[in-house]
């Protein structure tokens, strides 16, 4: 009887644990973006957690990208977005949303500094106004396209 | 008055008029200029050719682009200016190259009410994990669509089923590790817009992402 009840808790946890990885693999919750391409040294910071970008590193709400001098990055966004970025740039996601059913779009970022390229994904073409990049002198506003941008640290 | 007085008296007044100049001059002069701006936003053509708008609202005033190679002051201070090739290339170059890779969609279309794809879609699907494999760090979207024929919740359910079915398939196919986001719209995402219980192959489909 025993065996049998430990058999089963180990056997429930099995379960639970595969559900988990299931999830993870096919859902993973926080996840807005993807990083894609790397040259020279660039860092993601989510959660007070630096780690090195690499291809496949996870983008979430609030991750800090930031490039070294010589550097770029390039990250794709679950709604199609593509931002990529020269060296010594700093750019933190503020807002990411994307549930098309419920009308429920955003992506505000703030670029610190440094140089941008960005091209528009499914929220600029659903909700045009829903797309912003902040910087320290002006916000800009994305109709549907694909820009540059960059910022010259004040010092 | 002889000749010397009259000169001094000429050099007395043009110092007078010179003091009145400088000073009217400091009046009007304008504070000193600004730094020269360098952080600026250039608005390009989308990957499709079109060409959308920038808007800018920034600290001093609000200006909007609308024309390719168009580029403003984040500041918002100045009206548009044309930026060259030359400068683009010199301060976006890097940011450019980095790029990944844009996003590309497959359709992929149903025989009514299961998950068994069209010949031709079946055909597809080599190509899908052909394409998916040649990127890098790749993930998809699997997302299923149905028709609006019988009732939404079994479409729902069944539009998931499709896109489960494609999943798998695809898995089998060689993307066994790839991150797959599996979703289902139901019938509330129709490619061709139809009235309720409406058969239309159009909307009987699997869209997928390749990212």
């Amino acid at each position: 009887m025993i065996t049998s009840n430990k058999a089963m808790r180990s056997f429930a946890a099995g379960i639970l644990a595969a559900m988990a990885t299931t999830a993870f693999a096919q859902t993973p919750a926080a996840t807005v973006g993807y990083v894609k391409t790397v040259t020279g040294q660039a860092w993601v910071t989510t959660i007070g957690q630096r780690v090195p970008a690499v291809p496949g590193t996870a983008i979430m709400i609030g991750s800090q990208l930031k490039t070294q001098p010589q550097s770029t990055l390039g990250v794709t966004f679950k709604d199609n977005t593509v931002m990529s970025f020269g060296p010594d740039t700093e750019l933190t996601v503020d807002d990411y949303l994307y549930e098309p059913a419920q009308g429920q779009l955003k992506l505000g970022s703030s670029l610190a500094k440094g140089s941008l390229n960005y091209v528009s994904g499914v929220i600029a073409k659903l909700k045009p106004d829903a797309v912003t990049v902040k910087t320290p002198t002006g916000i800009i506003g994305v109709r549907g396209t694909q820009f540059v941008a960059r910022v010259e640290e004040v010092k | 008055m002889t000749a010397a007085k009259t000169m001094k008296h000429k050099i007395s007044q043009m110092a007078v008029t010179a003091m009145a100049v400088a000073l009217l001059g400091a009046c009007t002069t304008p504070p000193p200029p600004p730094p020269p701006q360098l952080s600026y936003v250039t608005l390009l053509p989308s990957p499709d050719g079109s060409i959308g708008k920038v808007v800018v609202q920034g600290q001093r005033g609000e200006q909007l682009l609308t024309q390719a190679q168009q580029g403003v002051f984040l500041d918002g201070s100045k009206p548009p200016f044309a930026v060259s090739a030359e400068q683009l290339e010199r301060d976006f170059g890097a940011s450019m190259k980095a790029r990944p890779a844009l996003p590309e969609q497959f359709l992929l279309y149903f025989e009514q009410g299961g998950t068994q794809l069209t010949a031709e879609s079946k055909s597809l699907l080599a190509r899908i994990v052909e394409r998916a494999l040649a990127r890098l760090a790749v993930d998809m979207s699997v997302i299923g669509h149905s028709d609006t024929q019988g009732a939404a919740n079994a479409n729902e359910a069944l539009a998931l089923k499709r896109a489960t079915a494609i999943a798998e398939q695809l898995r089998g196919l060689g993307l066994k590790d790839t991150v797959m986001v599996i979703e289902s719209h139901g019938e509330r995402n129709l490619l061709v817009p139809t009235p309720d219980d409406t058969a239309e192959p159009r909307n009987r489909r699997v869209e997928i992402t390749l990212r």
